[in-house]
């Protein structure tokens, strides 16, 4: 069991990591807009435009 | 996506005797007028026409390309650059508030718009906040081309300036999410150590190991506690000052003491930590207050609105020199010059030319004023069909739209308020709770010291008002949600709570029951030779190039005909020849031989002539809506009162209210008249509902216990609105009024619940048959079924 005194450590570590990181993340605004990136990946960029009217 | 008989582009009803089409996705979309066919067409020559696909609602203004390009030109100078903007380098950034966006559809398009432009670095925008944030190359674009595609993609773009661009807003939710974070996974981790603590007590566990997980449960909830809680400190010690103490004070001392004798007893090796029972309280409470923040932030962002009724820019004369400038450049004294279809950008008076005015947004007035020289104009009023310079006498916050900004925040102030309401129940539970918490502490002390602490703590944290203060909230978010997949757009949370219970409802006329935009109900012909169809179009290549009011009740009808050499007649007509003829369009003067019928105010008859005799009379009104009456009725059934306030003149407002069944019903009324008639209303003890578009409504909104605006209302009505219709439909109306009362319902059942609960646990716990843990799983529990009936209101129809 000994070896949960490394583990637990080491995991605050990670978890200190992912709220810095979130910290960041959302300081640079990656966060500011929470509707559009839902619904941003079933859009594709590109569509041809019809040239000749038929599709 | 649109019906038959609605516009692809804006969904608006399709006008009869009006056949434009938009070949989009291999078929032909019918249209409702040339303007939405441009859009429309840009958007598929741009191949974007995934905007159809994927938009959740129609584009709600009434949009119309930017006919001018040049008005976006100016903003390449480097003056207004610098004032605009801010240089990095070769990449400048500027911040734009984008008017008429509502869905992520837009703001997808907006970004895919602006990537194919040459030399945009970044575009990032905002469909909650209206802002977009555009980084560019100077070298290979300017700004005046980044607007100029915004306007042509039907937005109304304005350049913010960069003091002003960052709103209170977006730190707030920021930190709220950064809270909400540290509380969401302190709370995770602190479980699961309590996890391994709770079974070492059945299996027995090595002394050391649990001081070491008791120590990382500290470790981890020290930030909980003084990072993400924080709010609540705060929100107590402002409660206690304002010696109104919230639901902040029991929560307070119930996470300050558990925290504090966690950390006592696993400083002394003490047989119980509660570090589990924090963390989650607090993250329970954390995602209650982060809900109701989102609600409150739909709002529309005021200081943008008031400004955008505004042009961007003015034309001032500098001894003879035109120089165009920022608005908030002008001073008093400068001289003006504004063109057909601009809005003026200070209250002044004329100093030479000749016009007719458009003030309707700012009166209610629907008939448009006569102006010359030494007649007064009012800021964000609309120049129609004459060039005319102005003396500048009044600017910003000083001018009568300025003033009607500052009635509405007034009246939003002074509105009687049902949240404080639930603030005060809340004072008297809070005192209630502490009470008992100390009787409690006291008895048990008597009885059993050793057991007095733990006792005291399960009963703080069982009466915990955490299903409580998630009653509401969810609800509210889950109803807010729902709504707006219906069209509504609910920008004030605790809107819906008083309109369940308003009584009155009240109407704007002009925009709101009827359409607001003039339309030609009747065309009568005098010559064998033309056909109804024939003169429409005549006119309709006629008023090609004026902005006229009036002449957009016959350009939303596609001419195959063009004219030449069109003379716009201030205050009269127009005229110009179509088919190699000379044709006159106009007032009953300005058309030889017309004969206008029996006087009635509620239409204007235009009249269209040629070579000295008369051709058509055209009859042109504002129409009342065609679901204006069935709505009415409607709302009438479900025991509201109805009446009708409007700043237009009598005979308009008297018949409008005679066909629709309205008794109730004011003319020539005020902003300040709307305003007292609504506080007599609320003296009387009414709760009243106003339904209201123009900027002169703007305060009686505010004033109003709730408030709707349709969306093509003035972006200042907008903001003084709690909800917005989406659409061009008055029905929403009732759908909203019913959902108000179903929600309240299911706000009930929540609160019936949460006190249900508490009062059943608390003898419990007082009695000592329910450890801390328990109890946190109890709330837990409570709060989850409250989340989980508040959702059923996302199936509202």
């Amino acid at each position: 069991m000994s070896v949960l005194y490394f583990l637990i450590p080491l995991a605050l570590l990670l978890l200190a990591g992912a709220v810095w990181a979130f910290f960041w993340a959302v300081g640079s605004g990656q966060f500011d807009d929470l509707d559009t990136p839902a619904v941003r990946v079933i859009m594709d960029d590109d569509e041809r435009p019809p040239d000749d009217g038929s599709k | 996506m649109a019906s038959a008989d609605t516009c692809f582009h804006c969904a608006l009803p399709i006008p009869a005797n009006c056949d434009i089409r938009v070949e989009i996705g291999g078929e032909q979309r019918p249209v409702c007028c040339p303007g939405c066919k441009a859009v429309a067409t840009l958007i598929r020559d741009a191949g974007l026409t995934r905007y159809y696909d994927s938009r959740d609602r129609p584009d709600p203004g009434a949009v119309r390309p930017a006919e001018d390009a040049g008005e976006w030109q100016v903003f390449d100078r480097e003056d207004m650059l610098a004032a605009f903007s801010t240089r990095d380098g070769n990449t400048t950034e500027a911040t734009i508030y984008v008017g008429g966006m509502y869905c992520a559809a837009c703001s997808w398009l907006i970004d895919a718009a602006l990537r194919k432009l040459p030399g945009i670095a970044n575009a990032d925008i905002n469909p909650v906040t209206h802002r977009l944030r555009v980084a560019w190359d100077t070298s290979s674009t300017g700004l005046g081309r980044i607007l100029a595609t915004l306007a042509d993609l039907g937005y109304k773009p304005q350049p913010l300036a960069p003091d002003s661009t960052e709103r209170p807003e977006r730190a707030e939710q920021r930190l709220a999410l950064k809270r909400l974070l540290v509380a969401s996974l302190g709370m995770m981790q602190v479980m699961m150590f309590a996890v391994a603590l709770y079974s070492g007590e059945f299996q027995g566990i090595d002394a050391d190991m649990e001081r070491f997980l008791r120590l990382v449960s500290f470790i981890v909830t020290t930030p909980v506690v003084f990072y993400a809680a924080r709010p609540f400190f705060t929100g107590a010690i402002r409660g206690l000052r304002a010696r109104r103490p919230g639901m902040d004070v029991p929560v307070s001392i119930a996470i300050g003491i558990a925290y504090v004798a966690s950390v006592y007893s696993t400083y002394t090796n003490g047989p119980d930590v509660w570090y589990d029972s924090v963390t989650m309280f607090v993250f329970f409470l954390t995602v209650a207050r982060y809900l109701e923040m989102r609600a409150r932030h739909r709002s529309v962002d005021r200081s943008a609105a008031l400004a955008s009724l505004l042009p961007n820019t003015a034309t001032r004369l500098e001894d003879g020199q035109r120089r165009q400038v920022p608005v908030a450049q002008l001073a008093a004294g400068d001289i003006v010059l504004v063109r057909a279809g601009e809005s003026f950008p200070a209250d002044g008076a004329i100093t030479a030319g000749r016009t007719s005015v458009d003030e309707s947004m700012l009166t209610g007035e629907s008939h448009s004023q006569e102006k010359s020289t030494g007649d007064t104009v009012v800021a964000g009023s609309v120049n129609l069909d004459g060039i005319v310079e102005m003396r500048v006498d009044v600017t910003g916050t000083d001018t009568t739209l300025g003033t009607i900004g500052r009635l509405s925040e007034r009246a939003r102030y002074a509105r009687p308020a049902f949240v404080q309401l639930a603030d005060r129940v809340a004072s008297y539970i809070v005192v209630g709770i502490l009470a008992l918490a100390a009787t409690v502490a006291v008895s048990w002390y008597l009885i059993d010291p050793e057991r007095a602490f733990v006792i005291t703590l399960s009963v703080l944290v069982v009466t915990c008002p955490c299903a409580l203060a998630l009653a509401t909230p969810t609800a509210f978010a889950a109803a807010g949600s729902r709504l707006s997949d219906l069209h509504l757009l609910v920008t004030n949370g605790n809107a819906i709570e008083t309109l369940s219970h308003a009584t009155h409802i009240v109407f704007d006329k002009t925009g709101t029951l009827t359409r607001g935009m003039p339309e030609v109900v009747q065309t009568d012909t005098h010559d064998p030779e033309f056909t109804a169809q024939d003169c429409l179009q005549i006119a309709a290549a006629l008023e090609v190039a004026s902005t006229h009011p009036i002449a957009r009740a016959f350009t939303r009808h596609e001419s195959a005909l063009t004219a030449t050499n069109i003379e716009i007649r201030v205050g009269a007509g127009v005229e110009g020849i179509v088919d190699g003829r000379r044709w006159l369009l106009g007032k009953a003067g300005f058309v030889p031989g017309a004969a206008p019928a029996a006087a009635d105010e509620t239409a204007t008859q235009v009249f269209l002539g040629t070579g000295g005799r008369i051709v058509a009379t055209f009859t042109i009104a504002d129409t009342l809506r065609e679901d204006a009456a069935n709505t009415l009725k409607n709302l009438e059934k479900m025991g509201y009162s109805l009446s009708l306030v409007s700043g237009d003149g009598e005979a308009p407002v008297a018949r409008a209210a005679a066909t629709l069944g309205i008794s109730d019903a004011r003319s020539s009324c005020t902003p300040d008249d709307k305003l007292s008639r609504i506080n007599a209303l609320q003296q009387q003890g009414e709760v009243v509902v106003m339904v209201g578009d123009g900027i002169n409504d703007a305060p009686v909104l505010a004033g109003a216990d709730v408030s709707i605006a349709p969306s093509h209302a003035a972006s200042l009505a907008q903001s003084s609105a709690d909800v917005l219709m989406l659409g061009d439909s008055l029905h929403p109306i009732v759908t909203l009024m019913q959902a108000a009362r179903r929600t309240m319902r299911i706000v009930r059942q929540n609160l019936t619940w949460a006190i249900v609960y508490n009062v059943s646990a608390v003898p419990l716990a007082a009695a000592g048959f329910v450890p801390p843990w328990l109890a946190a799983i109890g709330m837990s529990t409570s709060s989850l079924v409250v989340v989980l009936n508040a959702l059923r209101l996302s199936r509202i129809r």
